[in-house]
């Protein structure tokens, strides 16, 4: 019963072009607003951060930009996650596809983005001075980390939230407390005390911002041990959803029936 | 291999739907009750019953999109496909980009929609809109559009939820001569639809289900009289 593997891919491919195909003709600006719409919350950030409460340090739009858009990569992903598997709803009813399809097409989807803005961030630094050294060959590898980790959050929250409704709001909250407390424009350094940096770094998002920065600003090598300890723990969380979406294949159908 | 082998035996099937009405009380729904039957390989099958009698949750449960609370369901088969009008389509693709990836959901290579493309814009006669968006066609434009993507599909076993209700009256007339063509060719089907005479035409046995539970399975002339008895 069902579709073949090979055929499930396929249809995964042509559904993910044909997704960001529909998604860029919607607007006048079209692809543009990938890159306009971080641009705009950079800019947002920095007039407060920076120019508001004068964070004066020397370039502080690099700083906040190694935090800024990583953020905006994890918190969009699970945000348009949250809601894959209902938005499913129609097609989940007329054919029986894996549900766990409707968030990995929505990671994909804002990869392939991501992917754009990163080579924008890349050419933006290069015209603002930002001296490229040898830890940038490991900038792959934090993005590779990071995709699993959004790749984790995001099956979780479009997963739970067909039978628990209210998540939504939990997550937006989350994703609120995330932002401020992950470092995206303050130094852990100046804020959270010495004795708390263990305690600090749990939180992932924490620890990726601070593994871009040190390759990109600090011409350090990323803390291995944290980005391992990152990919491994997502790695397990996936295989344990992956679980839960099989167990409850079929009674996704009736929940979102439209 | 014999004419009566059963492609599919349901056995014994219940299916409840359970819906929260607030945070600790749930209401219980029997939609599906101790239904046992079987479909044979080759057959067309009609499922008849009221308004809200379970014919689309049965097809479902067929399908594989939902899964009985009890009982079990034999399958001898390679593949079954339910034929719907609209498999999530998008109103921003073009009919054409709709129509591949439609098919492609209904089981088909992408090779097999690309070059069947011609043939099924020229059916739904859709050839001059073929590359606007979805959003600009008219419902019956949709549906004609589903319903020859629909009859692209080769699985074993289809099953068919109303489907023949679309367009304007020659379109229908041209989809019940396509289908009749289908069910010639010993393909299996099972076929819910409002209209009577239809399933009499194209049915060879009929189901008839009455609020979730089986009143009477037989040929097709016999159970619809009856069946039309008790509705007057």
């Amino acid at each position: 019963m069902g579709l073949s593997k090979t055929h499930l891919l396929n249809v995964f491919f042509l559904k993910l072009w044909f997704n960001i195909k529909s998604e860029v003709s919607k607007t006048y600006l079209q692809f543009l607003w990938w890159v306009l719409e971080p641009c705009l919350m950079v800019s947002i950030f920095y007039l407060v951060f920076g120019v508001f409460f004068s964070n004066g340090a020397d370039d502080y739009i690099i700083f906040l930009l190694c935090g800024n858009i990583p953020y905006f990569w994890f918190s969009k992903s699970v945000m348009n996650s949250t809601n894959a598997v209902i938005d499913g709803g129609t097609l989940i009813n007329q054919v029986a596809l894996p549900k766990a399809i409707f968030p990995m097409l929505v990671v994909f989807q804002d990869l392939v983005k991501q992917i754009v803005v990163f080579a924008c961030l890349i050419v933006f630094f290069s015209i603002y001075g930002v001296d490229t050294n040898e830890f940038w060959i490991y900038l792959p590898i934090i993005i590779l980390t990071q995709l699993l980790l959004i790749v984790a959050a995001s099956l979780l929250v479009a997963g739970i939230t067909p039978f628990f409704p209210d998540l939504k709001f939990l997550v937006d909250t989350g994703l609120l407390i995330l932002m401020f407390s992950s470092g995206v424009f303050f130094r852990y350094q100046d804020v959270i005390p010495d004795k708390f940096h263990d305690l600090y770094f749990l939180n992932p998002i924490a620890a990726l911002l601070m593994n871009y920065r040190n390759v990109i600003i600090y011409n350090s090598p990323p803390d291995w041990s944290s980005l391992m300890l990152m990919a491994a723990s997502s790695l397990a969380v996936i295989a344990v959803l992956l679980v839960f979406y099989r167990r409850n294949e079929t009674r996704y159908a009736r929940i979102v029936a439209k | 291999m014999t004419k009566s082998e059963n492609l599919m035996v349901i056995e014994d099937l219940s299916l409840e739907y359970s819906e929260r009405v607030s945070l600790f009380r749930r209401t219980q729904r029997l939609a599906l009750s101790r239904l046992s039957f079987s479909i044979r390989r080759g057959e067309t099958l009609g499922i008849v019953g009221n308004n809200g009698s379970g014919k689309s949750t049965l097809l479902k449960v067929l399908a594989g999109i939902f899964a009985p609370d009890s009982g079990r369901i034999v399958r001898c088969y390679e593949n079954i496909s339910l034929l719907s009008i609209s498999p999530g389509y998008d109103p921003e693709l073009s009919g054409r980009e709709n129509a591949i990836l439609g098919g492609m959901l209904l089981g088909n290579s992408k090779q097999e929609m690309i070059g069947a493309i011609p043939e099924i814009l020229d059916f739904a006669e859709l050839n001059h809109v073929a590359d606007q968006p979805m959003r600009t066609y008219s419902t019956g434009m949709r549906a004609r559009l589903g319903f020859s993507v629909a009859f692209k599909t080769n699985a074993e076993v289809l099953l068919i939820d109303e489907i023949l209700s679309v367009g304007d009256h020659s379109f229908q007339e041209k989809a019940t001569e396509e289908l009749t063509k289908r069910l010639n060719s010993s393909q299996t089907v099972v076929l819910v639809s409002h209209s009577l005479d239809q399933v009499a035409l194209l049915c060879d046995r009929v189901l008839w289900i009455n609020r979730g539970s089986l009143i009477k399975i037989g040929p097709s002339h016999s159970v619809i009289r009856e069946y039309r008895d008790s509705n007057t």
